[in-house]
């Protein structure tokens, strides 16, 4: 059982070093720890905000609007240390709130309107980004005063993003795979029908998943404003395409059921170092994105036993 | 009238009536079962076993029924099926629900898991425990294999596990055996001995008369909503049980059988035909048998769910393979291997399962009509609208599939006007042999009788139609014969007479 469920992993960490030692064959400065710390670096927010919606999948939902909720965080975090002079822990909370109606929005859309999630939450893509268009009026937030600021330049800077990430994926990892919890969020979106069976009820796992999701991307805007020490309404753009390319390549299967928060960061590195080993190699960005495109397709093939995740039942 | 509880039952239903609008659903329904007793619960289709376990498992909230349930002695209200689970009943549905990606230990353990909340998962103490806890109760499973990989019956039984890690009072089993081999269902009843031992309660639902013979201490007969009969084991018997369990009167539901004319033509002819088992390739599924059908002449197909009826049908509509025998149209003539080639000999097959194999349920009850007959309907490769529309609408006028409206979508349609729709969709192309499988299954009592009417009509215009149906007594009424299977065998012929139907149950339990 053991190989089971740790060989799809495994076999997405030797496919990943097999890229990065060709790219490094191709061009020495690669394999630098500046370079690879710039890799991380570049999916440490994505990386944030889809944690916790690999949760949500495996139950059996999506979220599409978490780049935009990052981004309406980011301006409200923004708005509120720039411009208000709130404390950066309050600001930060209340930020976080913000993440959480979003989510809880989402949630009950979906699950007491019983609108599909998809839909749902495209929705709120479109009004969560067109509010933090019109809050920040389409403006950079700067000047960001104390240790919000202070973090720039510093080697705890330098590092903070990376390390939130690790911390809320392994915290995803821990909750989806290795507890109770996770069983169950895994048993709703296998089965929603024996999930019920059991006594689980189905609605309120799936909206406390919806409002941590919610948080997660919220949290995303927060760290990315501590990492620039400002504040911009086009952040996350996009990370939803790369979040599901991500969690494909990993290893989730978006019909639910079955979810890995390690192999959503796998995936994540995956596209990175492509799309950096690209530009370090000269090749032609235009590349980057077909070479995604085929990786995610193969990333279905690796093991084609699990072949049945991928088709809806 | 309401005798006192006195701890010796496990479960007491009593006085329970349930009314949907006009329709009585159950009529002061008693139901107790002795502590540590398998009581056999049967009834045919429509009889309200159904509503009544759905009283029972919260689904039908209490407030929606009249009447009291008690359990173990504590009279108990039940809001929600998690009620019903709290108060110690824990019913395995019909309908197979496992949780495939998880394991058979993580789906056994599913109950205890939303009560822990967030903890720790030690796997292998876990797989551990499970391990014994099957080994305990006589359950062949393996705690850590992925559910996923579980045969039909393995999950079936994980079912039955899952319950019983609740530790149940009383275990519901609806109609477990309805998908398992003979073979599997021996497994089965040993596992319920074996629970029965260890002094658990079982309710077993089936409307297979053997089934409780072989393996019930008491039982009770559900018939229109009331039970009719209850007794223990030590006065089973067989003739009683089935009398009871049918016992209603036809009313005049059913039309006035035609007469075939003599010189009718025989227009399709089996000889020694022997059917593969689909779920066992290489297997046959019956031994060999032979029929005539005539033109105007309606042949019922007989026997109990899983017998081989749906696969004789699918196999002369190439849709299952033959391994050997001879399918012959009425001169003569044979047909390809394929489903085209078996629609181009003139016979079409309506089937059992409307939802997944016959409609289109996006669509129009126009666009389901007119689907299989584009070709016809088109110059050069465009749909002639109006055309459609009219044979369409003439169609649907005919067979009075409500609404009227022929743009309705198809999904918003009751049961019986989808099969009305499906058996109109078959009659455009004009077919001389129609095979019509469960065609009134979950539809509703007006609806069947137009149905009937509709198969009638195909018969009197010269169409043969084999006749395939759960219900005895329709089957019996419909049709001018009804050959008969059973245990993998053929067993015989009898004429379609609806005062038949003991006969015809016997025949189809494979005899006395």
């Amino acid at each position: 059982m053991k190989s089971l469920r740790i060989s799809p992993i495994g076999k997405r960490v030797i496919f990943v070093f097999i890229i990065f030692g060709a790219f490094a064959l191709l061009k020495n400065s690669f394999a630098t720890y500046d370079s690879i710390l710039s890799i991380v670096q570049g999916i440490a927010f994505v990386g944030i905000a889809s944690a916790f919606l690999t949760l949500l999948i495996t139950s059996g939902e999506f979220d599409i609007s978490i780049g935009a909720n990052a981004a309406l965080a980011a301006i409200v975090a923004g708005e509120l240390v720039a411009k208000s002079h709130l404390s950066l822990w309050l600001s930060i909370f209340l930020t976080l709130l913000v993440g959480l109606v979003i989510g809880a929005i989402n949630g009950a859309v979906v699950l007491i309107a019983k609108v599909p999630s998809f839909i749902a939450t495209i929705a709120m893509l479109f009004i969560a980004r067109s509010f933090s268009v019109y809050i920040s009026q389409a403006k950079a937030i700067e000047n960001f005063p104390g240790l919000w600021k202070g973090f720039k330049g510093s080697v705890m800077g330098q590092y903070f993003s990376i390390i939130v990430m690790l911390v809320v994926i392994l915290i995803g990892e821990f909750i989806l795979n290795y507890t109770t919890f996770g069983k169950v969020i895994a048993a709703i979106g296998a089965n929603k029908e024996a999930a019920r069976i059991a006594g689980i009820n189905v609605i309120r796992t799936k909206f406390i998943l919806f409002m941590l999701t919610g948080v997660g991307a919220a949290l995303a805007g927060v760290v990315a404003d501590i990492h620039f020490s400002s504040a911009r309404s086009s952040l996350g753009t996009g990370w939803e395409l790369y979040a599901i390319a991500g969690l494909v390549i990993g290893g989730t299967s978006l019909f639910g059921g079955r979810g890995t928060v390690v192999g959503l960061l796998i995936g994540l590195l995956l596209m990175q170092i492509i799309a950096s080993g690209m530009v370090a190699g000269g090749i032609d960005p235009w590349w980057q994105t077909v070479i995604t495109g085929v990786i995610v397709l193969i990333s279905l093939g690796i093991d084609r036993k699990r072949k049945k995740v991928f088709v809806n039942e | 009238m309401s005798e006192k509880s006195t701890g010796q039952y496990a479960l007491e239903m009593s006085h329970i009536s349930k009314n949907f609008g006009p329709v009585i659903a159950l009529h002061d329904v008693d139901l107790k079962i002795r502590n540590g007793y398998i009581h056999g619960l049967i009834g045919q289709n429509g009889a309200g076993k159904s509503t009544l376990m759905k009283i029972l498992s919260g689904y039908y909230p209490s407030g929606t029924f009249d009447g009291e349930i008690i359990v173990a002695g504590n009279n108990v209200e039940l809001k929600s099926p998690r009620d019903a689970q709290q108060s110690g009943i824990a019913i395995v549905p019909q309908e197979i629900t496992v949780a495939g990606t998880l394991t058979v230990a993580e789906n056994i353990l599913l109950s205890e898991f939303n009560k822990r909340g967030l903890k720790l998962y030690a796997k292998r103490d876990e797989d551990k425990a499970i391990e014994k806890f099957l080994a305990d109760n006589g359950i062949p499973l393996v705690s850590s294999q992925l559910v996923d990989t579980l045969t039909l019956p393995q999950k079936q039984i994980l079912m039955i596990a899952s319950a019983l890690y609740m530790n149940p009072k009383v275990l519901v089993l609806d109609e477990p055996t309805s998908s398992l081999t003979n073979d599997e269902i021996g497994t089965l009843f040993s596992i319920v001995r074996n629970l029965k031992v260890k002094g658990y309660t079982t309710v077993f639902i089936t409307h297979k008369i053997a089934e409780i013979m072989d393996l019930c201490d008491s039982v009770s007969i559900l018939r229109d909503g009331q039970v009719v009969y209850e007794t223990d084991r030590t006065h089973f018997n067989s003739d009683t049980l089935i009398s009871n369990m049918i016992g209603r009167s036809i009313g005049e539901l059913y039309p006035t059988k035609n007469v075939i004319k003599s010189d009718a033509p025989v227009v399709l002819s089996v000889t020694d035909l022997i059917v593969e088992n689909p779920r066992k390739p290489g297997e046959k599924m019956l031994d060999a048998f032979s029929f005539e059908l005539r033109a105007g002449e309606i042949l019922g197909l007989g026997g109990l769910v899983g017998s081989g009826r749906t696969e004789i049908l699918k196999a002369l509509f190439r849709e299952n393979n033959v391994l050997a025998g001879k399918i012959q149209l009425g001169d003569g003539k044979v047909y390809g291997d394929a489903i085209p080639d078996a629609l181009d000999a003139g016979i079409a097959y309506i089937t059992e399962d409307r939802k997944i194999e016959g409609l289109l349920f996006n669509m129009t009850i126009r666009g389901n009509l007119t689907a299989s007959i584009m070709q016809v309907l088109s110059a050069k490769g465009v749909l002639k609208r109006k055309s459609e529309k009219e044979i369409a609408k003439e169609t649907s006028k005919s067979l009075s599939v409500k609404p009227s409206d022929i743009e309705a979508m198809i999904g918003n349609l009751s049961g019986g006007n989808q099969q009305k729709v499906l058996i109109g969709k078959s009659l455009l192309v004009k077919p001389l042999i129609f095979m019509l499988d469960e065609p009134t299954k979950g539809v509703d009592i007006a609806s069947k009788a137009e149905i009937y009417q509709i198969i009638h009509d195909l018969v009197e215009k010269g169409a043969g139609v084999l006749l395939v149906s759960s219900e005895f007594p329709e089957l019996l009424a419909i049709s001018h014969r009804v050959i008969v299977f059973a245990n993998g065998k053929y067993q015989g012929e009898m004429v379609g007479d609806i005062d038949k139907e003991h006969e015809l149950m016997l025949m189809a339990i494979g005899g006395k």
